[in-house]
């Protein structure tokens, strides 16, 4: 892995070891949505990388897309009426 | 995980507190605005429920405050007695030059990649070799992806998307609760938003 580059660039006082680059992806890989309980241990850094990438993407998006339901929904509720104290009664 | 359920209030106050501030200033908004303002503010509630523990989060709240227009929301939201505010804005770069790096890389490693196999290196060097370029590639990619990541070394980046990932979540989940609790009360009492 490119450890001998993180080493490289972090300043004496922390080294950054192989072992807690290791556990950081797997920490990653454990994130993931997928087969949780099926995941080797041999999953290359490059794939986690990767679904994390698609991870954040499709994150991204689904705020996005809720964002604009909720944008139509809430058009039509004005912010002091007693419906929208109602809404944030709901989820708080 | 009680971390995550005390994130998940946090950023709600926040986010509600963010959306009064935003609906009561314009009543007549059309849809697309509103939209921005939803999600500016669900971004600005996320960030600063970390309370600058987190350097995806006081760089989100830079770029935020870049805007003129944003700015307001974003002291408002935030408070007096914020810790964002001593954090100097962290010049993002602009991507499109990193895309274009990442494709020349690529390029580049690939026939590097051909290069070598015509010299007939031992293939472990090779692989090894292919590795870290994909790794290298697919960090820069995150890099993009998570807010600030262009300054951050390959260790923190790491750590920051494992946060970054996590509080999304949150994000999620509380903007799904509160559209899904809109569209019940939508269809019980249609009659009552006139």
């Amino acid at each position: 892995m490119s450890s001998r580059r993180s080493r490289q660039s972090s300043s004496g006082a922390s080294r950054i070891t192989d072992d807690q680059i290791i556990q950081l992806i797997s920490k990653l890989q454990q994130l993931l949505p997928g087969t949780r309980i099926q995941r080797s241990n041999k999953s290359s850094a490059s794939k986690v990388l990767q679904e994390t990438c698609t991870y954040v993407r499709s994150l991204h998006r689904e705020v996005d897309d809720l964002s604009d339901r909720l944008s139509q929904l809430l058009s039509t509720i004005d912010a002091d009426s007693p419906e929208a104290s109602i809404i944030r009664s709901l989820i708080m | 995980m009680h971390t995550s359920s005390k994130l998940t209030k946090e950023f709600t106050k926040k986010w509600v507190k963010g959306l009064q501030i935003c609906c009561s200033s314009k009543k007549n908004m059309d849809v697309l605005e509103r939209k921005k303002k939803i999600k500016l503010c669900a971004d600005i509630a996320l960030a600063s429920a970390k309370n600058a523990t987190t350097s995806w989060s006081i760089a989100l709240i830079s770029e935020a405050k870049k805007d003129g227009e944003n700015k307001i929301l974003v002291d408002n939201l935030l408070g007096p007695k914020s810790p964002f505010k001593q954090q100097k804005t962290i010049p993002l770069m602009s991507t499109c030059h990193k895309r274009v790096r990442s494709k020349k890389i690529l390029k580049r490693s690939c026939s590097v990649g051909q290069r070598m196999k015509k010299m007939g290196p031992p293939k472990s060097n090779l692989a090894t070799y292919i590795a870290k370029r994909l790794v290298k590639k697919r960090t820069q990619v995150l890099q993009r992806l998570v807010p600030g990541g262009e300054s951050m070394d390959e260790f923190s980046l790491i750590k920051e998307a494992l946060d970054y990932i996590l509080s999304l979540r949150v994000q999620v989940d509380v903007m799904r609760s509160l559209a899904n609790a809109a569209e019940v009360s939508n269809q019980t009492d249609p009659n009552v938003f006139d």
